[in-house]
Order: structure tokens, then sequence, then C-alpha cells
């Protein structure tokens, strides 16, 4: 009797230990990678809320395809992406690499080339017709086309029509005008209303970029890495009117993106030539509509030269990492086939695709009312087309720092030929 | 109320067991009890205290993450301090565009060289001037314009406190989404005093989560609070920008009083408060550790107090068990021996349950045989005494009684009557034969009666004839056994006291069996007497003219004596009509011997 107590006691302590202890042994389900490529969620990597995150919303909304995967869109600064892009791409591992990446068009190929593998081609995924020519050019890599085109950078004048009139011109003496032209017509604005025609930033050479596409240039020849500065025709032309317009003081200095919105919003310039990507910016002066007319982008005064060019603009690229078939598929059924969503881009955002049959749409022909009733988004796509196509090429920045201080050489006093000799040959060292 | 009485009557015969059970339990249960809570409360004091030590580790760590942060900030402030190019761009007056340009590109080649030693942390840099010029190296964090920035309380602060280099707040506003933290310092000419620019160096609360991000949780809080006791950064999202004036005052006398920590009471929770002051900041790095929260990961009260309960069960069972067994064996023992009068201390008790209860059985049984055997002593010692006394009065026979027998003897020699005066020898010899004998001795009825018939020859030969004696013996008892004795003291009573009135009378004396008993009675027809109270033995006086010592009283207490107290002497008598005496006896047969009524023992 005894004996059986002290077993079932024993046996009853068993138990509860027994009891207490299990819980812990709950293994973690071996997540094992799958076979296949198909994943779960898809990932972005984008900057700009404002611009192109919203633009990635409205993609999301009007997918209808039957691909079933989350799409998470993760924003990050542009430079921050190009870093981490930078890190993972040259490590070689697709471990925390998006799926779809936004790259800005002057570095698309600096990427494409470093990187060829590391990128799913949509040659066969979209209609490479389907969007502007000059876009084409910069997303495609050795005959393959890497990146699906998204917003137009395509540049234009916006001037202050009030300003213009008090000094006696029109819309139509600013409308396919030369940049020689453009500089009169600024001393006289000045003249009459004190104002300053434009903002210039010593650090940020975007007039001359803007300038040299007019005539079909850039700095570096077609193979897209030599640089093309000494002996630049276009080039030279388009120091020679930078510093012209240095010299006759119609510029107003600024230093940063808060100081240049900051003067047109305020009104201290009477025009801003610049990409298309600034309308919002310049809408926010909301006391100043109807003041406000776009018009073509001033060319040099060269032969061959048009008035139409192009500033920034990005474009979406696939990553060769598991679930690009899926990253295609949604690219595709968005931005690569899908004109009704370029209608809402256009209305809700103000981003203006690069995609042509959208054209065609409604939204397109709206008349906007802050532009004195002017359809500008038909008249932007239009100059769109006209952009000359040139190879942004692998070095746009890092010529550009050495044009920035060869610049100020020139500005102060030192020989134009000289001074692109010299950044030809700091370029040529710095970039073998 | 039948009910109730049952139930009271369990209680009592189980008040032993339910006592020591109780106490057993109660025991067990505070035993269990104290000590569960004493190791939880242990257990979570060495871990605090492990938790402690390992936080104020780290919150040294996350120090020497804004030292570093200050250290590049100091370095980059000194060297714009010193940079000849920027304080020549701040102090110029206007220009025009080209030399404008100029200045604009010097100062951020300048700029751009400097930067990167505060670039790692994603800080700003804004140099401000007061001739409107304005550097704001990433102007995605805090785009501020100059005029705003000019006249911005924390540029006023600066200006004012043109030798420190200060961090200060800024709640999220509409240009800026986020809570930034600026480090400013006014750019002041040395020689003269004057205040030429103001140098800022804005980062995102966010950035400067960084810096202990790592080291948070959810009841782990880190909070930066500056001298205004203001919550610049946290964690926690929610707190930031909260006055906290409790929280820094805490702060400061953990740090001030060197505690490793301290348990505070904010925001309604319960924390252990760690601090640690930054110099360079003037402000205080608090850490919050929700001690219930942190607890609560960490030890399993649930799972400590249900082990504990197992085991008081446990334990609680196998108490009911053993004791229930104890007590039981005890209960019975008790039970027999409260029960023990009524079986006249003879009945030994069961030896059964446990060791104890069977030791206790054992001891009470041999002490109860011991007992016994003494009480037997006693009786015997008493017979004994009795016997004696009765002896002692059986062989003093009135010399009287022998004296005038003996004087009638020789009247009737005298008178010739030689045949009657040997009878009356003869009968007197019988007698004294008889009544010398030991007074233990039972005789045979018949033999009772022979005596009888010569105690009544010798009186009537004394007396004369005036009472008659009649015996009516039935045959069948002529061979029971009685005590010596018995009915001599009746007849002598009625012959000398019955017939003092009366001269003449009739004695009877019948014995006969009435079922197992044997009746003898004496009747006479004299002059009977009041009976008051016990008629058994006061009313009946002693004479000392006996025969022997032996009195009626006597008859009644030795066969009470002898045989039990069933049986005995009555005597009913009415004045004028006579006595009658009944003597009740066992009826025993020669050849049994006579036995004395032993206390049966084991």
């Amino acid at each position: 009797m005894k004996k059986f107590y002290l077993m079932l006691v024993l046996l009853i302590g068993m138990a509860v230990l027994a009891a207490c202890s299990s819980g812990d042994e709950e293994a973690s389900e071996g997540s094992g990678s799958e076979g296949s490529s198909d994943v779960d969620s898809i990932t972005i990597w984008a900057w700009d809320p404002a611009f192109n995150i919203a633009a990635l919303e409205k993609a999301k909304e009007a997918y209808d395809g039957d691909g079933e995967y989350e799409v998470d869109v993760i924003e990050n600064a542009q430079d921050d992406i190009i870093q981490k892009l930078n890190t993972g791409l040259s490590s070689g591992t697709t471990n925390g690499m998006p799926n779809i990446v936004l790259i800005e068009d002057y570095r698309a190929q600096s990427f494409l080339q470093a990187y060829p593998d590391a990128f799913h081609p949509l040659t066969d995924v979209i209609n490479s017709d389907d969007f502007a020519e000059y876009k084409i050019a910069t997303t495609s890599f050795e005959d393959e086309q890497y990146g699906l085109p998204f917003d137009s950078g395509v540049a234009a004048l916006y001037v202050r029509t009030d300003y213009l009139e008090e000094a006696g011109y029109t819309v139509e003496d600013v409308t396919n005008i030369t940049w020689d032209e453009y500089i009169e017509i600024g001393k006289d604005v000045k003249e009459a209303t004190g104002k300053n025609m434009l903002t210039l930033d010593p650090n940020d050479l975007a007039p001359v970029r803007m300038m040299i596409q007019t005539n079909g240039s850039w700095y570096v020849d077609e193979d897209g890495s030599t640089p093309n500065l000494a002996d630049n025709e276009s080039l030279e032309k388009a120091f020679e009117t930078y510093k012209k317009m240095m010299d006759a003081d119609i510029a107003k200095i600024v230093s940063d993106w808060s100081q240049f919105v900051g003067a047109f919003n305020s009104g201290d310039v009477a025009s801003v030539p610049t990409g298309n990507w600034i309308t919002p910016s310049v809408k926010q002066a909301a006391d100043q509509s109807g003041n406000w007319a776009v018009v073509p982008m001033p060319r040099l005064d060269m032969e061959g030269a048009v008035n139409a060019s192009n500033l920034g603009g990005s474009s979406w690229y696939v990553l060769n990492v598991d679930g690009k078939e899926q990253a295609a598929d949604f690219m595709l059924n968005t931005f690569g086939s899908n004109p009704d969503l370029y209608q809402t881009l256009v209305k809700e955002i103000g981003a203006l695709g690069t995609y042509s049959p959208a054209a065609e749409g409604d939204a397109y022909a709206v008349e906007d009312e802050f532009f004195g009733g002017q359809q500008l988004i038909t008249d932007l796509s239009a100059w769109t087309d006209e952009i000359p196509a040139v190879n942004y090429g692998l070095h746009t920045y890092a010529i550009e720092d050495i044009l920035v201080t060869g610049m100020q050489d020139y500005l102060n006093g030192a020989e134009l030929t000289t001074v692109l000799e010299n950044v030809q040959g700091q370029a040529e060292a710095q970039l073998k | 109320m039948k009910m109730k009485k049952k139930a009271f009557l369990v209680l009592r015969n189980n008040s032993l067991f339910i006592k020591m059970f109780l106490i057993m339990v109660i025991s067990i249960v505070a035993v269990s009890l104290l000590i569960t809570f004493s190791s939880i409360r242990m257990s979570s004091n060495l871990f605090m205290d492990t938790f402690s030590i390992s936080n104020t580790e780290a919150l040294e760590q996350i120090e020497n993450q804004f030292e570093d942060y200050s250290f590049a900030i100091v370095g980059a402030t000194n060297e714009v301090q010193n940079n000849g190019t920027i304080k020549k761009v701040l102090t110029q007056e206007d220009q025009n565009a080209v030399e404008t340009s100029k200045s604009y590109h010097d100062m951020s080649r300048q700029i751009e060289r400097i930067y990167p030693t505060v670039e790692s942390y994603e800080a700003n840099m804004i140099v401000l001037g007061n001739n409107e010029r304005l550097y704001n190296v990433n102007y995605s964090n805090w785009p501020v314009s100059w005029e705003v920035l000019r006249n911005h309380p924390i540029t006023q602060y600066t200006i004012n406190r043109p030798n420190t280099l200060l961090y200060q707040f800024l709640p999220s506003t509409s240009f800026n989404d986020e809570p930034i933290i600026v480090a400013t310092k006014a750019l002041m000419e040395r020689s003269t005093g004057e205040i030429y620019g103001v140098l800022y160096f804005p980062i995102r609360e966010a950035q400067l989560k960084e810096f202990y991000q790592g080291y948070t949780s959810m009841e782990n809080e880190v909070l930066l609070v500056d001298a205004t006791g203001k919550i610049i950064s946290s964690n926690n999202e929610e707190m930031i920008g909260e006055e906290a004036p409790d929280v820094l005052a805490l702060a400061k006398r953990v740090d001030d009083e060197q505690l490793e920590f301290k348990d505070v009471t904010v925001f309604g929770t319960d924390y252990m408060l760690m601090s640690q002051y930054l110099p360079t900041y003037n402000m205080y790095l608090v850490n919050l550790v929700d001690k219930g929260a942190v607890l609560n990961n960490l030890i399993n009260t649930k799972e400590i107090l249900l082990i504990s309960l197992g085991i008081v069960l446990l334990a609680v069972i196998v108490v009911f068990i053993i004791s229930r067994r104890m007590t039981n064996s005890i209960s019975r023992l008790v039970k027999q021996i409260s029960t023990m009068a009524k079986h006249d201390f003879n009945v030994p008790v069961a030896e059964t349950g446990g060791y104890e209860a069977k030791k206790i059985a054992n001891a009470f049984n041999s002490m109860l045989s011991e007992l016994q055997e003494y009480v037997d002593l006693v009786v015997l010692a008493q017979q004994k005494q009795r016997s004696a006394e009765l002896m002692a009065l059986q062989h003093q026979i009135n010399p009287h009684f022998i004296y005038n027998t003996l004087a009638s003897v020789k009247f009737m020699i005298q008178q010739g009557k030689k045949e009657k005066a040997t009878d009356m020898i003869h009968a007197l010899i019988s007698l004294l034969q008889n009544a010398l004998s030991n007074v233990d001795q039972t005789i045979t009825v018949e033999q009772e009666i022979t005596d009888l018939k010569n105690y009544v020859l010798i009186n009537q030969s004394r007396y004369g004839d005036g009472i008659k004696v009649n015996f009516f013996i039935s045959p069948d008892c002529l061979d029971c056994q009685l005590p010596k004795l018995i009915l001599q003291p009746f007849i002598e009573n009625a012959f000398f006291h019955a017939f003092n009135e009366k001269k003449e009378g009739f004695v009877q004396i019948l014995v006969s069996q009435k079922g197992d008993n044997l009746m003898c009675e004496i009747v006479d027809n004299g002059d009977g007497m009041e009976i008051k109270g016990d008629h058994t033995k006061e009313d009946i006086k002693e004479k000392r003219h006996l025969f022997s010592g032996i009195g009626i009283r006597n008859v009644h207490e030795r066969i009470q004596l002898l045989h039990g107290e069933q049986y005995g002497v009555e005597i009913t008598s009415k004045k004028g009509e006579g006595t009658k005496i009944r003597v009740e006896l066992p009826l025993q047969k020669t050849d049994a011997p006579v036995e004395s009524n032993k206390i049966t023992s084991t």
C-alpha cells in the first residue's frame, strides 16, 4: 500500500513537471527557401513622396493583373538609394535588394554598365516605341531595354507674363527664342522691373546641361564614357552664354533648392528655365495664378539646335532577383501599358509620363488656369517628342563637379579654351 | 437537527485528524507560498540588479555615441570658425553676380570639405550669414529660408550665447514634418567680438535615435531630456516634445547621487530609472525600464505558481492519506477505550493500525491485565479477611450457650433422664463439631438440617416444647450444598425474639428447589415486628447471647459475597402475625465443588 502511494506521488510529480516544462519545445518552423523564384511580395525603392511615391500608390490602385503578391513601396532619399544599390550590387549579393528601383536617367548608364547582370531586361516585356525616344537611349544598354521610362524631364521656360508686359514683351516674344535673345529680354526686364530674370546656383550647371542638349550634345561622347569637353562647340557656346548671363547681372545667385523655389515663389525672378517637374512648386504661389506662361526652352544660337531639352527624369528598373517576373508583370500592367494611369498621374499628381499613347487622353488637354488657360500638358508632351536624344553616359555628375570649378575659373577671367582643356584633362585623369 | 448532530459527531470523532490535517495543510501552503514569493522576489531582484548593470553599461555606450557626435560637431564647428573663406563670404557686402557666384562656389567647396565630418550621422549643416547669405548643405533636412532662420528663436538664443555650442529642440512643424535637434553656434570675429553668422547642425530626431535604438525595447525606454525638462528624443514617439520636469528632477538625483538606478513612478507606470548626464549637450540621458513588463517576460510567475500549487496539492494528498491512517487507528483506540467501562475492564482493545497505535493498545492491554490482577488480589484479600472475621466470630461460641447446655445436661442426669442427656450431649458434640470446622466449607442441606435439629433439640430441652419446629425439606434438595450456619441464626432469632409475648408457637423451615435456586424459608407465627428501611439488615437486633458470633446481618452479606447480588435474604414481617425469612441460594449439588465468584481474566 505504501509503495503504491509512493508510486502515485512520483507519477503525479513527474506529470506536473512535464506539463510545466512543455512549451519551450515549440521549434521554429524551418522556413526553407522556396524552390521557385516566385515571392509573396515585391519591394520598390523610390524617393519623393509627393511625386514618385504617390505615382506608385496610384499604380498599385490601378493594377488589374492576376498576379498575387503584395507591393511594398519604400521611400528612401535618392542619395541613399544610389549608395545602397552600389553597396549591394558591388558585393554581388541580392539580399535586401528591392525588386524594382527608380534611377535617375543621368545615373542609369553607370549602373547598367557596372552591373549588367543585376538588372532584368524588359526588351520583350514593354513596347519601346510607346515611349519618348530620348528616354529609350538612356534606359537601354547594348541593345537591351532595361528601364521602363517614367517621368518626363522635358524642360521648359516658365515666365512671368506680368513682368514681361511691364518690360514691353509678350509671351510670343519669348517663345522659341535663343539664349542670347533671352539674355537681352532679361536685361530689359531687370531695367523695367528691377527683378532678376532667373536664379543660378554656382554649384549646379543644370542650365548648361539643358543648353547643350538642345543641340544634341553632352559631357561625354556617344560611347557614354569618353569626356567630350574640350573642342565641344555646344559646351563652349553654353559656357559663353552662362558668362553672358552673369555679366549682364540678370541672375540671382542661390545656393540651394529652397532658395531656388523661394525666389520664384516670392516673385523675385521673371522666369524659371527648368524641368517640367517644377510645375507643382510654381503653382504653390496661388496668388500668382494667371501671371505665368510656359514656353519652349530657349535654344543655343547654333545650327541644328532645337527649342527642346530635358532636365532630370527617371525610370523604373527591375532587378535580377527572385520575383523579377512578378515585378516585370507589375510594371507592364501599370506604367507599361495603362494610359488611364497616366491620366490619373497628370490630374492628381501633376506627373507627366513619357508614355505616348497617354497623350491622347482628356487629362492632357485640360486648360490650366494658373498658366492663363494654357494646355500645359499637351504642350509639354509635344516638346517631349522633340528632345534630342543623347547618351548621358556614366559620368554626368562626376564631370559636372569638375566643370563647376572650371566655370568659376572662366567667369573670373580665364581663357575658355584653356579652361575646357583643363577640365578635359582632369576628367580624363579622374575617370580613367 | 439529526443531520447536524451527525455532522457534529463525525467532526468530534475525527477531531484529531481534522486538527492535524488542517495544521499540516496550512503549514504546507504557507511554506510553499513564502518560498514561491521569496524566490520570485529574489530572482527579480537579482535580475534587476544585473539588468541595471548591463543597462548602465549600455547607457555608457550610448553616451559614447552622443559624445562621438558631439565631437564631430565640435570639429566641424571649429573648422568653420577658423575658415577664412567662409568668414569672408559671410561678411562680404553686395557684389555683382560673378563675384557672388564665386563666393558661393568657394564657400560650397569649403563646406563640402567640412561636411563629411557630420555627414555620416545624417546631420545637415547650415551656415547663415548676416548678409542674407545662407548655405544649406542638405535642404531636405530642414528646408528653411534665410528670413525664417534669421528670425528664428533658436538663432536669437544662439546669438545671445555666442561662446557656447547649444543643442536645441525643434518640434515638428509645418515645414519640417519631423522633430529635429539643432546644434547651433554663433560665428564670432574674435578680435572684435562681432557675430558674423550662425552655424547650424540640424539632425532629425530619428537619426539621433539611432544612437540608442539598438538598446531599447518596449519595456526599456531611453529618453533624452534637456535642461528645461523637455523630452527631445525617445524611442517612444509619443513622448517626444513632452514636458517632463519630474523625470528631469529624478535623473538629476540619480546622477548626482551616483545611484546605480532608482525605482520611480512616472507617466503612471513603475519604472527603474537610470540616468547619465551628457555635459556637452547639457542634457540627461534617461533609461526607463518598465519593471513589470520586463519581469513578466523573464519570470513566468504563472508557471512557478502552478508548480508550487501542484506540489502543495501532492503534499496535501500525501498528508491526507498518512495522517488519515495514523489518526484512524488512534481514533479507533480512543473509541474502544471510551467504551471500556461497559465491559468491566475485561475486554482488551484490538491491537491494530500503525506502530504507535499498536504500542499504545499493547501497553493499555498489559496495564489492563495488571489492573485485573490487582483487583483479583484485592478481592481475594477481602474474601480472606471476611473468612477470617467469620472464623473468628464462629469460634466465639458463646460460653453461656455451652454452660447452659451443660447445666441442662447435668439436671437431666440428676433427674435420671440418662437417654435424654445422652442425646443432648450428642447433639452438642455434633453441633460443636460442625460449628468449629472451617467456616468456608459448605455442607449439604441434610447436614445443615441435622445441625438445626440438634440445635432445636438442645433449645427445646432447655426451654421446653413451647415452640414447635417443623422441617419441610424437599427430598431433591437434600444433597444440595449451602454455606454453613446460614439458617441457624434465623432459628436462634425465632427462638429468642419471636416469642416474647406469645409463649408458644411454631417455626417452620422449608427448603425447596425453585428454578435454579435453592429456596429456604424460615417462617414463624410469633410476635412479628415493624420493619423500617432496609429490611435485610439494620432492624434485626444483635444479641450477645448467640450460639456463635455470626449474626443475621452477616448472613445476607455472606451470601452476596459468595454468590452475587441476585441472592440474599429477604425478610417480611407483620406485628402480631409473625416473620417470614426467605434465603435464596444458587442450586449446588454435592459433587460440584463450591467455587468462589472468580473474576475472569485473560
